[in-house]
């Protein structure tokens, strides 16, 4: 049974990164998301009080992080999209080659939307001063 | 990637990837060729093959009916059952308009108004809304796959069962005038302190639907994901499938909060525990987080499946495939995460930060984005294709319509500021309306009409859906419009009455008259719904010209799901494959047979559909009956403080689902592969993670995990929301006896991985000795749990942060508690049989488990005994 490779792990292995890619824009969102009310929370409930400018900062921060990431997965997304070689958008037939292009198309749009979902959570961060 | 072809089968668009040897794989021919296909079936074979598969799906007759579990019997139960549900609700809903219709109106007191207008939210959410998608799904979505039946048909059943028992218990307690009233988000202080049964009601009994909802969604994820017909590769999929998965992976996130809400909430009522009690360290907000936390994506997950219905009636009004596919799965997969980061807006007047409400005021608006792609994408598909309006789409098109009003009114609520004027006034009774019936109701009964002929081989009255379509659109409008204006001219929510001359009377005497319409239209709709149809023609087969699987069944109706399971290359196989229904009919594709007697559907691969397995799932039965009854009395019996009964039950319900297990699951077949037709054997027991089984415990565990981490949630919530958590100078749990507990339990889950791993490579004593350790080092763990909070005396109700350790530790006791009964389990099936070196699916199953287990061991210990010393 070694040497065998039944066929979940082989589309598996085949797919492990294009899986990866989907989930890992909305992801870099919820961390970022996450991060940044934790950090709020915290800060406003056990911080020094007055400025909360630090907490601006390291929002900011976490910010060109999330959005680094999420470009990063957007450019890898779209090399597996591979638009520009056929110019196909339906990836509608029974191939390998469809669905792996498939995979990489939705992840790149679920880039974008992360990072306008990203920038939308970071605006508090630039325009807010105080935690009241 | 590596393609191979065998030679003298390439069919055009088609890979082919023969299967590589392997002991217990498939082996054969995959994908069929043409010439295979073009192969006629010898028609005495096929009468014969008909006859011993309709023997195998025989639905039971007289009362044995009752014991059918088939996907297609249950799924009627299940959604007519919703049904009923809503149609009480909305009756509630009227009682609560007619008070409502005059000012100073005494046709209800306050009290039962207050248990009116709860049961009415509860009712709708909890009973019907949720419900009604699992109920659905479990209806049409093997169709979809063109598979025979969902994995665990028996699952499904044990859930209906459990939700007509829980739903009636519910709402029975309004006919007693002792139904919850504390609204349907159950707020502390006033629903803890409530003294009447209600608020016990509440949390048992729809905490009892939320196991069975959990349930429902391991079903579906698991039937999407590992029973798609061969060939049906993620990109060609039905788009109604992506959103099952979305929305059972969004069920696993969202329902384990409320649940644990609901074990801290019902600790405090029962036990007086002070979770939400702000003098002893508690605090009511933590309630409010949980809440929400399930409150808000609940509402996507109610959205989702229904646009879902849109998106296949769209392309057939629009008789062309849809647009944007790739985007319209995004826009699922987008709104889930997204839906995720909106909870606090229902609590934007709680005073937190603002900069924290700004978070989640900007989430709200993002989610719009995913949101409106799929609008947009039904859009164009109407627009680029030649539309026939049909009733479905008209109902589809007054969804959208509503939908986008609704949608509109969010994006206003959504702004804090404007949220604080208009919170908790009708203004928000009005939104949230228009986006329930926009993004549940109307759709669901467009899918309705659209499915009915599917359903019941029958079609709905053209006449009496136009008539009931204006009816409750006319009405739905005349009731909610103005219900905005009463809202900003400032009455509050929830009031049972209100003083004359504020300017509020006509408002919500047209509104009153409005909720009439709409129940006019619900009387047209349900008459026909179940008014006897019996001497009307039968309908064409595909009465809609629709391209997508479910409209290859048969008329009259058979109960094999699909006479074979077909090789499908296509998004729209009925548009695309000119010749698939014949030859399903015929018998040409896999499955067409029932040699043994035995109900079977097919296993296919996660992302590709490459068959794996025949699984033989599990026909009629009484035992999910008696488990749904004695896991009924579990929950129920505890609100009377029946306390001992609750345990009898609780051991019955136990004892049933292990006779279920070891009755009909992994069996050992009397042979270890079959002819699966079309040149391809397939095996009949596959273990690990190319099992059913398997990923039906992972996708369980994932949900358990989440509510774990509320529980964890709840302990960083009280310190950084509570300036004395922990107390000075308070008891910690004992290190000494936390870290043996640790010890001990990591070495249990040691012994159980051991046992897997040994099975087949060792002697069957050592893996015996193995399986014999790990439940004694299990209790003896649990053990050391219990004793490590209870040596320092620390005393739950004094304070909430002794409560926290007990709570966490009790979760876990449990967890473990549980997985003795696995490691038993596998013990004994070794000692049968059941078990053997090559047949070890149990085995892996209880491993996983374990491996969850181990976590949460971890994460209790060091939540219980390392960090409250750092803090």
């Amino acid at each position: 049974m070694t040497k065998t490779q039944p066929s979940d792990e082989r589309e598996f292995a085949e797919e492990q990164s294009s899986l990866f890619k989907i989930t890992l824009g909305p992801l870099a969102w919820a961390l970022h998301f996450v991060a940044s009310y934790a950090a709020a929370a915290v800060w406003c409930a056990k911080g020094p009080g007055g400025s909360i400018l630090p907490l601006r900062l390291g929002i900011g921060a976490m910010t060109a992080v999330a959005l680094g990431l999420i470009l990063w997965v957007g450019w890898r997304a779209w090399q597996q999209w591979d638009f520009t070689d056929d110019w196909d958008y339906e990836h509608a037939r029974a191939r390998g080659e469809d669905r792996h292009e498939f995979l990489g198309h939705a992840a790149f749009l679920l880039a974008i939307v992360s990072f306008v979902g990203t920038c939308y959570t970071a605006l508090p961060a630039l325009y807010i001063g105080t935690c009241r | 990637m590596t393609d191979h072809i065998l030679p003298g089968s390439r069919r055009p668009g088609v890979e082919e990837t023969p299967f590589e040897a392997e002991a217990h794989g498939p082996e054969g021919i995959y994908p069929p060729t043409e010439e295979m296909l073009r192969e006629p079936v010898d028609p005495d074979v096929a009468k014969a093959q008909e006859a011993r598969l309709r023997k195998a799906w025989k639905t039971p007759t007289g009362w044995r009916y009752w014991s059918a579990v088939n996907n297609s019997e249950v799924g009627v139960w299940y959604s007519m059952t919703a049904f009923v549900f809503m149609l009480l609700a909305g009756i509630l809903a009227l009682a609560v308009r007619v008070q409502l219709a005059v000012p100073d109106n005494d046709f209800l007191s306050a009290d039962r108004f207050n248990q009116f207008f709860t049961m009415h939210g509860s009712a709708m959410m909890f009973l019907f809304a949720v419900p009604m998608f699992e109920a659905i799904s479990i209806l049409i979505l093997p169709a979809f796959l063109g598979a025979r039946d969902m994995p665990f048909p028996r699952l499904s059943a044990y859930g209906y069962w459990c939700f007509l028992i829980g739903g009636v218990f519910v709402m029975g307690s309004i006919l007693f005038g002792v139904a919850p009233d504390a609204g349907w988000f159950m707020y502390p202080p006033l629903a803890t302190q409530h003294s009447g049964m209600g608020s016990d009601i509440w949390l048992l009994g729809l905490s009892f639907i939320e196991v069975a909802s959990i349930a429902a969604a391991v079903e579906l994820i698991v039937g999407v994901l590992k029973c798609r017909p061969p060939g049906m590769r993620v990109n060609i999929m039905p788009l109604y499938a992506w959103y099952v998965l979305v929305v059972g992976g969004m069920i696993l996130f969202a329902f384990p909060p409320l649940i644990a809400g609901d074990f801290l909430f019902e600790l405090e009522r029962s036990f007086d525990w002070p979770f939400f009690d702000p003098t002893r360290g508690g605090d009511p907000m933590l309630w409010q987080h949980l809440f929400w936390i399930f409150g808000h994506p609940e509402v996507y997950i109610i959205f989702l499946p229904s646009i879902a219905i849109a998106a296949m009636v769209v392309p057939t009004a629009a008789q062309r495939p849809i647009v944007g596919y790739s985007w319209i799965v995004l826009s699922a997969v987008g709104t889930g995460f997204l839906s995720f980061g909106l909870w606090v807006h229902h609590m934007f007047t709680t005073g937190l930060p603002t900069i924290s409400l700004g978070f989640f005021s900007a989430a709200s608006e993002a989610v719009v984005i995913p949101t409106g792609v799929q609008l947009f994408a039904f859009a164009a598909t109407l627009m680029v294709g030649k539309v026939r309006m049909s009733l479905p789409m008209l109902w589809i098109s007054g969804a959208l319509a509503i939908f986008v009003a609704g949608g509109l009114t969010g994006v206003m609520v959504a702004i804090a500021p404007f949220d604080w004027q208009v919170h908790d006034t009708y203004f928000i009774v009005a939104h949230l309306h228009y986006t329930l019936f926009g993004g549940m109701v109307f759709p669901v009964i467009g899918g309705v009409y659209y499915f009915y002929p599917f359903i019941r081989k029958k079609k709905l009255s053209d006449r009496m859906g136009r008539w009931a379509f204006w009816l409750i659109f006319a009405g739905f409008n005349l009731t909610f419009l103005p219900m905005h204006l009463t809202g900003l001219k400032g009455m509050p929510r929830r009031v049972f009455t209100y003083p004359g001359d504020i300017g509020w009377d006509w408002l919500n005497l047209v509104s009153s008259v409005g909720a009439f319409v709409i129940a006019a239209g619900f009387a047209i709709f349900a008459w026909d719904l179940v008014r006897p149809k019996g001497r009307q023609a039968d309908p064409a087969r595909n009465p809609w010209g629709a391209g997508t699987l479910e409209w290859s069944h048969e008329i009259p109706e058979e109960f094999w799901g699909v006479r074979s399971i077909p090789h499908i290359t296509s998004r729209y196989p009925l548009w695309d494959q000119p010749d698939l229904v014949a030859r399903m009919d015929a018998g040409r594709f896999y499955l067409p047979d029932a040699e043994e007697g035995r109900r079977e559907t097919m296993i296919t691969s996660v992302i590709d559909a490459t068959p794996m397995q025949v699984l033989r799932v599990t026909g009629p039965a009484w035992v999910t009956i008696w488990a749904a009854i004695f896991t009924g009395g579990a929950f129920i019996f505890p609100t009377f403080h029946w306390y001992p009964p609750a345990i009898i039950c609780g051991g019955l319900a136990i004892a049933c689902v292990i006779y279920w297990l070891w009755t009909s699951t992994a069996e050992i077949p009397e042979k270890e592969k079959k002819d699966a037709g079309l040149g391809l054997k397939l095996p009949i027991y596959v273990s690990g993670p190319k099992a059913a089984g398997w990923w039906g415990v992972w996708i369980t565990m994932l949900g358990d995990s989440t509510a774990f981490a509320s529980l964890v949630f709840g302990v960083f919530f009280y310190w950084t929301a509570r300036p004395d958590f922990p107390p000075e100078g308070t008891d910690h749990a004992a290190w000494a006896l936390s870290l043996l507990a640790l010890a001990l339990l990591v070495g249990s889950w040691a012994a159980t991985f051991g046992a897997r791993y040994l099975n087949g490579r060792s002697h069957w004593r050592t893996v015996m000795t193995s399986l014999v350790a790990a439940p004694l080092l299990a209790a003896a763990g649990c053990a050391a749990l219990i004793f490590a909070v209870r040596v320092p005396d620390l005393q739950p109700t004094t304070h909430v942060y002794p409560a926290v350790l007990w709570a966490l530790t009790i979760w876990t006791v449990v967890h473990v508690g549980a997985g003795i009964i696995m490691q038993l389990y596998c013990l004994a099936a070794l000692l049968a049989g059941k078990i053997t070196p090559r047949h070890d699916a149990p085995l892996w199953n209880i491993t996983l488990y374990w491996h969850f287990i181990c976590l949460t061991v971890i994460v209790t210990v060091a939540v219980t005994a390392g960090l409250p010393r750092l803090l």
